[in-house]
């Protein structure tokens, strides 16, 4: 479990990294934590011709919040995210989420822009993205843009990345905690703690002062070649109040109608769906009821 | 006044050394000059082979030379059957032994084809992919069952069938229990196949020197003997040439016990063509398909009982997956059969096996080796039993455990050390009702299960009982020597792969001399330092390599005695041994320290008398007639979401016996270690092979070993019932924590489930997957 | 792994039957496909690198055989493709009906052995990169057939 050959680059600065991955465009793959591209290297699953090694340059690590957005630089560390106040306050959910991403040392070197660009099917962040309305900025040496991350998961390890672009920041809204009230909930099931989740949901649910949901996002993982948004589900909660039939039918349509899981050797494609459903319910019962708390601080 | 060490909590000897990275590991051997080995691999199961083009391989640079099996010449011979079957009547055996590279055929993936020397192991794998293997596929033999049917493609031509060994043994008469039983069960039983993951994969580095004509082979073996034996011979040369040394091994659980393994076989071989050193490293994606396996089994079995839940009789057929060739014997399937009696009188016993060739890789004992299927058969016929008599599930155990008066217990089949079985002694009753006691098991199935089966909590109890045939022959020794600083060395030929060799045979000897544990210096896996011995398995390092030691330190005692007498003028019953000093017992006189005794022992001037020998030292050899029969019961709570099928283990209890305990920390390390690895069989291990054998999750992403958050805190309790089959009263128990988990795993989530569920688990290892499947299906056929 | 299904193309059964037999429709439809030639009746040979997101396999060299040929509705294939890091073999039956306002109809089945490397490592993925390429290969098809279909 060796490597084939690679020519390998270390800039310091931005500008030098893209010029980098302009200049060898499909044959080179930025590295950044390197806890997927380095064992699928060793595998020689990936044989990519030139590495852009990340990890010197300098202003790719950050978090803050300004007007209403969380912002992180792509080389953030999951293990920083994950003990960053900023990001408990401001994205409670990307919060919970981080401890379920693999395992502390993984999490010690793997980066959130690399976890998003490689796109994992079964990965926690894509997902959360997704459930948060997340938008990333993309750097080439022909500009910037942003792609909201609705756009940016096109199928399996699919995004919406052009050859010589790099995901440089990840903006979240900042859950509102006042005005219409936000709860988001996260969990998954995996065999061990830290394995790829046989399914995991993530949930944002906004109520009204009655508790009525106005607005609500579910996001799956590791039941389909991407996250996938339950459309179907999250349409049966906006409008109306929280119940045991509410949350069965929600969980019922996500499973039936939002998703199409394969099987593999650890579960059945029938086994995915029911715990897409059960997992669904459970999460969306708890961002009701967190939406419920933020009303009573 | 030395403390004896026995029975106390000592620390390892060998700990400061492994925990501050200062141990020697076979890929620890770097020599100047030295060449990196890697394996062309079948990537078919079954297949004729019809070419290999290696020459771009050669042509590569930094390649050094690619071997095939036309290369080998002469040397290209299979290897040795390495455990002739026991002498039972009637038995059939083929022995089907593994060429060092595939020629003709491939029978697994994985097979070695070809062998790449190159200038890195980086250059090796390279030119992986510039070998050519032209293989015409044939229909690979994966299920068990299928393999036996007629017009199946046949692992080994040259046979008629797929089977490998067909054994049946009997003690009484079934049939004629059966037609007096009140009740029989019967069941179908899986348990299925799992890699013994060692931390360490498997090594060799050879170094040989052609002008003194020496050759160095460093090796993970669990046999570093027994290798050196065979490779001397092979190679032509004299065991004096040939050093192996198994250093610090990261594991062993069974497979390095193989001989010969095909890099074991070449390595040695290049090296001497190519006169420069060799290493080869087995990655983990290797190990899946390289390293030996074990645990697939099938089996049709029947208990018959009285409606008091007596035990009339067991039936039991099965089919044993020994993979690709056999080269192991008939070990594993016969532990089964003996497994299966555990600690319960069976006055009539009936079983038959078919040993099957697939196209696995080969299987060879992995910890437990066959063990845990026999009692896997039993304590679920119990549980079945239980529930239909409507008897206790301790309650039924109870009226079936063979009571101390017993012993020792022949059970009138042979064993796999070629003995009769016997149990040595046991006292299993105690042990039963210490472990009910503390699982709390009247309190929690009364009380506590029911409450929190009330508040919508699935919670459930198992406790299972076995027996482990430990400490066989055929014999260890053991050099002890007094050297003039004092230090005590004493020398073994057993491998060791991180048991506590350096710690529990040095308590032997220090008890047996009266000396520090950490004064006595244990040197073992070198076959410069003693010449003799088999090596490390069937949990015998302490009882056979632990009472040669002992004898080897009685005997230089003796030797000290003598001498102590002769120069101190007094009685050998009036001296004794303490601190490193013998001295006239009660005396203020401090006596002589054993280095200055041994150097008087070795005089420049004057000469040893006819009749004694220069030193304090001593080699004794131990052999026992059997093995000795180690005992416990496990017990576990659990918790099932019955939405998600997901299981948590909530509490886990070992209540062991091994004997006379040397040092308790270790036996508890070696039964958390053993526990791990049974519920990583139970619940989470699994190699799944598709129909044409290949295997779909050969790397630690996709099969599962439990980690630390998957096993609990594991609570053990001590009993001791020594021996009589040597000195010391020892029995083994490296292999005791994995033997009854499935058992116990199944009977567990069965109770957390209810009887309401109606789910029934026959098959290890259980998925939350296929437990699903189980709650679904007998749900829906509830409805 | 078994991939079985249903497509509809936009255009008539002969100019599909067409469409699956020339290899330069092929080699663009196929994913990956480095090369694509006719050596020989019903044989074809080629290269392909299969690549996943950050995965990329190494080349392939690929032969498919067909078989059992009904022009225009029905035919088999073999499927041979070995490379360094292991191999995909099987067979498939390609089944081709009239279906409405002018379509075709596919019905296909396959039952596709993968070997070494990817089969142990991949297993995860190995289905929904059978889908995702079946169904680039389908629409790419399809692309090509409605722009002849219209000229």
């Amino acid at each position: 479990m060796k490597p084939a050959a690679f020519e390998y680059h270390r800039p310091d600065t931005r500008p030098e990294a893209l010029a980098l991955l302009e200049q060898h465009g499909g044959d080179a793959k930025p590295l950044a934590g390197g806890q997927s591209l380095i064992p699928a290297m060793n595998f020689r699953l990936a044989t990519p011709a030139v590495l852009v090694d990340l990890n010197r340059v300098g202003d790719l690590a950050y978090m803050r919040v300004d007007s209403g957005v969380l912002r992180i630089g792509a080389m953030t560390r999951h293990r920083d995210v994950e003990r960053s106040e900023d990001v408990r306050r401001a994205a409670p959910l990307l919060f919970e989420a981080m401890p379920f991403i693999a395992h502390a040392a993984i999490r010690t070197r793997g980066t959130i822009g690399g976890s998003l660009a490689h796109a994992d099917p079964a990965a926690e962040l894509p997902a959360v993205m997704l459930a948060l309305d997340a938008t990333f900025r993309v750097e080439s040496v022909r500009g910037a843009r942003e792609i909201r991350a609705t756009d940016f998961f096109t199928g399996l390890f699919g995004t919406a990345l052009e050859p010589g672009e790099l995901v440089t920041e990840i903006q979240i809204p900042v859950t509102p905690a006042t005005g219409p009230r936000t709860g988001t909930a996260f969990t998954e099931f995996s065999r061990r703690h830290g394995d790829f989740a046989l399914a995991g949901v993530a949930a944002r649910v906004t109520t009204d002062e009655r508790g009525t949901c106005v607005s609500a996002r579910i996001a799956l993982f590791g039941v389909g070649d991407r996250p996938m948004a339950a459309a179907a589900g999250a349409r049966l909660l906006e409008g109306q109040t929280v119940s045991d039939d509410l949350l069965r039918a929600t969980a019922d349509a996500t499973a039936r109608e939002d998703i199409d899981p394969t099987g593999d050797i650890h579960a059945s494609s029938r086994y995915r769906r029911h715990l897409a459903g059960v997992l669904t319910r459970r999460v969306v019962a708890r961002a009701f009821e967190r939406s419920r708390v933020t009303h009573e601080e | 006044m030395t403390r004896p060490s026995f029975g106390q909590r000592v620390r390892r000897n060998e700990d400061a050394r492994l925990l501050t990275g200062r141990a020697m590991f076979v890929d620890d051997v770097n020599l100047p000059g030295m060449l990196h080995v890697a394996f062309v691999r079948s990537m078919m199961a079954h297949g004729t082979l019809k070419g290999i083009d290696a020459a771009a391989a050669r042509q590569r640079p930094g390649v050094v030379a690619v071997y095939t099996a036309a290369d080998l010449g002469d040397y290209c011979k299979p290897g040795p059957v390495l455990v002739n079957p026991p002498p039972v009547p009637g038995h059939v055996f083929h022995g089907c032994t593994q060429l060092p590279l595939a020629k003709d055929k491939v029978r697994y993936v994985g097979e070695p084809i070809a062998m790449i020397v190159a200038e890195s192991r980086y250059v090796a794998e390279d030119a992986l992919a510039d070998v050519i293997v032209d293989i015409d596929p044939i229909d690979a033999v994966v299920d068990l069952e299928a393999a036996l049917k007629p017009g199946v493609p046949l692992v080994h031509p040259h046979l008629e069938s797929n089977a490998a060994a067909h054994v049946v043994q009997r003690k009484g008469d079934y049939v004629a229990a059966r037609a007096k039983a009140d009740i029989v069960v019967k069941r179908r039983f899986l348990y299925d196949r799992g890699v013994a993951a060692a931390i360490e994969n498997r090594a060799v580095a050879v170094d040989w020197d052609p002008r003194a004509e020496e050759m160095t082979i460093w090796d993970t073996t669990q046999a570093p003997i027994p290798i050196r034996n065979g490779l001397a011979k092979m190679l032509g040369l004299l065991e004096s040439q040939v050093r192996v040394v198994a250093p610090f091994v990261g594991g062993g659980f069974g497979p390095k016990i193989m001989m010969f393994y095909p890099e074991e076989l070449l390595l040695p071989w290049a090296a001497m063509r190519l006169h420069r050193p060799l290493k080869w490293t087995e990655d983990r994606q290797e190990n899946f398909y390289a390293t030996t396996q074990e645990r697939g089994q099938v089996h049709e079995a029947e208990m018959a009982l009285s409606k008091d839940g007596r035990i009339l009789g067991v039936r039991d057929w099965f089919l044993c997956d020994t993979g690709a060739y056999d080269p192991y014997g008939l070990t594993i399937p016969i532990n089964t059969q003996c497994t299966l009696l555990g600690p319960y009188d069976i006055p009539n016993y009936e079983t038959e096996f078919t040993s099957v060739f697939t196209n696995k890789p080969i299987v060879t004992p992995v910890r437990g080796a066959g063990r845990q299927h026999g009692v896997f058969v039993s304590e679920r016929l119990l549980d079945i039993a239980a529930r239909e008599l409507g008897i206790d599930r301790v309650e039924i155990r109870k009226r079936n455990l063979l009571g101390p008066d017993r012993f020792p217990h022949n059970h009138e089949i042979m064993f796999q050390d070629s003995a009769p079985l016997v149990y040595d002694s046991g006292n299993y009753l105690p042990t039963l009702e210490q472990a009910a006691e503390i699982i709390g098991y009247d309190k929690f199935i009364r009380e506590e299960q029911p409450r929190l089966r009330a508040s919508g909590k699935r919670v459930g109890v198992g406790i299972c009982c076995y027996v482990e045939g430990t400490g066989i022959g055929p014999y260890e020794g053991a050099r002890v020597t007094v050297e003039p600083s004092g230090t005590v060395r004493c020398a073994t030929g057993v491998g060791t792969q991180g048991q506590g060799h350096f710690t529990v045979l040095a308590q032997i000897v220090a008890d047996a001399l009266g000396v520090g544990v950490e004064d006595v210096r244990v040197v073992t896996g070198d076959t410069r330092e003693f010449h003799w011995g088999t090596g490390t398995f069937a949990s015998r390092g302490a009882v056979v390599a632990g009472s040669a030691c002992h004898a080897a330190a009685m005997s230089v005692r003796g030797k000290i005695l003598d001498l102590g007498s002769a120069i101190l003028g007094a009685p050998a019953d009036n001296l004794e041994l303490s601190g490193g000093r013998v001295k006239v017992a009660g005396s203020n006189d401090p006596g002589i320290a054993f280095g200055d005794l041994a150097g008087r022992a070795n005089p420049l001037r004057g000469a040893v008398r006819p009749g004694t020998e220069p030193g304090l030292e001593s080699t004794a050899y131990f052999g026992p007639d059997r093995g000795s029969t180690a005992s416990g019961v496990h017990a576990m709570i659990v918790e099932v979401d019955p939405e998600t099928a997901a299981v948590e283990i909530k509490r886990y209890l070992v209540v062991h016996d091994c004997g006379t305990i040397i040092n308790p920390l270790l036996v508890e390390g070696q039964i958390h270690g053993g526990v791990a690895h049974g519920i990583g069989n139970a619940f989470f291990e699994s190699l799944v092979y598709d129909d044409q054998a290949q295997l779909m999750n050969a790397s630690f992403m996709d099969y599962l070993l439990p980690t630390a958050t998957d096993v609990p805190p594991i609570e053990t309790a001590h009993r001791e019932t020594p021996s009589p089959f040597n000195v010391l009263g020892l029995k083994g128990v490296g292999e005791a924590g994995c033997i009854p988990t499935g058992a116990v795993f199944a009977q567990a989530v069965e109770d957390a489930l209810g009887p309401g569920a109606g789910v029934e688990i026959n098959e290890i290892p259980m998925s939350p997957n296929q437990l699903f499947e189980l709650m679904h299906v007998s749900g829906k056929e509830r409805a | 792994m078994n991939l079985a299904g249903t497509f509809t193309f936009a255009g008539p059964r002969a100019t599909v039957w067409a469409l699956l037999h020339d290899p330069a429709v092929l080699a663009k439809a196929l994913p990956g496909t480095k090369t694509l030639t006719l050596a020989g009746p019903g044989r074809y040979e080629g290269a392909m690198k299969v690549s996943i997101g950050p995965l990329t396999a190494a080349e392939f060299a690929v032969v498919v055989t067909l078989s059992d040929e009904i022009e225009p509705s029905h035919f088999a294939m073999q499927i041979d493709g070995k490379g360094g890091v292991g191999f995909a073999k099987g067979s498939a039956t390609v089944d081709l009906a009239e279906g409405a306002d002018g379509g075709t109809v596919m019905t296909y089945a396959s039952d596709i052995q993968i070997g070494g490397r990817i089969a142990a490592v991949g297993q995860r993925l190995v289905e929904s990169v059978g889908r995702m390429m079946m169904k680039q290969a389908l629409d790419s098809l399809n692309a090509e057939l409605e722009a002849r279909v219209k000229k």
